[in-house]
């Protein structure tokens, strides 16, 4: 009887610690969902993509992401075209957007604990080959052992090359776009 | 004929050409989306080839197998399922890589063709069909290797 309380309270041990086992390392998600919205007065354009490949390591607090561009998907197939076209976005020579970059307040998140953390992230993104240097802030959620990371930001789309000088894209596409991303990350 | 009725002549001629050419702009503006599933198979090969091409090379994959106009090659490719996950919008994603192989083949279904991958299980080889979105390659940033992306999937019944 007491080898069977004994056993008992090891496995109970056990799967507490299996339960809370803090996320650590680093963590990845293969389909993280970005989207884009841009608004004018002739119209809203708005594009949804689940194909994020992110990873973040809780130790450095460095984040990567890589955005397979060709996996946005606009309501109108014309807008998509243009989207990817030479003129635009030239996905077919460039087909990934890239960040790489840095949790500059690292110690503001405790990956252990549950909670919804502010963060303020730097680093380079590239888009179409061009690079800039951006800040953003974002929300870390810990929840369970699940990470899920959040941003909204603005992006000047002719900072990096993307203009449109005439026709229908110049007056329908805003030249800034709103940009989120939601994430949910695992352990590798 | 009279003067007014060169007038109406033409005046109908550039009613007629009005209307075309708005009709077109309309058709375009609103022109559907490539229906992947009842469009040809471009390429058929194995979720290692595939894999094995953009590691050799990934521009000429590029090349082969992109479109300008985002409609790009549409490809059925056959391997093992390794994995079978939901993403954030509710789409199956079968992961296709054979033991050995550095990266595999994800596959994203969509509400019309999820039933089909459900029934999939890890290990069994399958041929799916879909259009490709971006090959496989290692990320220096992520140091992880990204898999070739294939999206609006279904499975090809042989």
């Amino acid at each position: 009887m007491k080898k069977l309380t004994y056993l008992l309270m090891i496995s109970a041990t056990f799967l507490a610690f299996a339960a809370f086992r803090p996320v650590a390392g680093k963590l990845v998600t293969k389909a993280g969902h970005i989207s884009f919205f841009s608004h004018t007065a002739v119209e809203d354009i708005t594009a949804n993509n689940y194909k994020v490949v992110s990873t973040l390591e809780t130790e450095t607090g460095n984040v990567a992401f890589s955005v397979p561009m060709q996996s946005f998907e606009f309501e109108k197939s014309l807008m998509q075209e243009h989207f990817n076209s030479k003129d635009f976005l030239n996905t077919k020579e460039f087909p990934k957007a890239k960040f790489e970059g840095k949790i500059a307040n690292l110690s503001a998140v405790d990956f252990s604990k549950d909670g919804t953390y502010e963060v303020s992230v730097s680093g380079n993104l590239t888009i179409k080959d061009v690079t800039k240097p951006i800040t953003e802030k974002g929300t870390i959620t810990v929840k369970g052992g699940v990470v899920n990371a959040k941003t909204k930001f603005n992006l000047v789309l002719g900072d990096y090359g993307v203009t449109f000088k005439k026709g229908k894209p110049s007056t329908n596409i805003a030249k800034e776009i709103e940009v989120t991303l939601n994430a949910d990350y695992q352990g590798e | 004929m009279t003067k007014r009725k060169v007038i109406k002549v033409v005046l109908i001629v550039v009613a007629i050409g009005i209307a075309a050419a708005a009709s077109i702009v309309l058709y375009l503006f609103n022109k559907p989306h490539r229906d992947v599933q009842s469009a040809d198979v471009n390429f058929t090969l194995t979720a290692s080839d595939l894999v094995q091409e953009y590691l050799t090379d990934p521009k000429a994959g590029n090349l082969k197998y992109l479109d300008d106009s985002g409609d790009s090659k549409i490809i059925a490719v056959t391997g093992t399922v390794r994995s079978i996950s939901r993403d954030m919008n509710n789409q199956l994603v079968v992961l296709l890589q054979d033991d050995g192989d550095k990266a595999g083949v994800s596959c994203t279904f969509s509400a019309a063709t999820n039933a089909a991958a459900e029934k999939l299980t890890a290990g069994q080889t399958v041929t799916i069909k879909g259009v490709i979105r971006s090959g496989a390659g290692y990320d220096a940033d992520l140091d992880l290797y990204e898999d070739v992306i294939i999206e609006k999937s279904d499975i090809l019944n042989p």
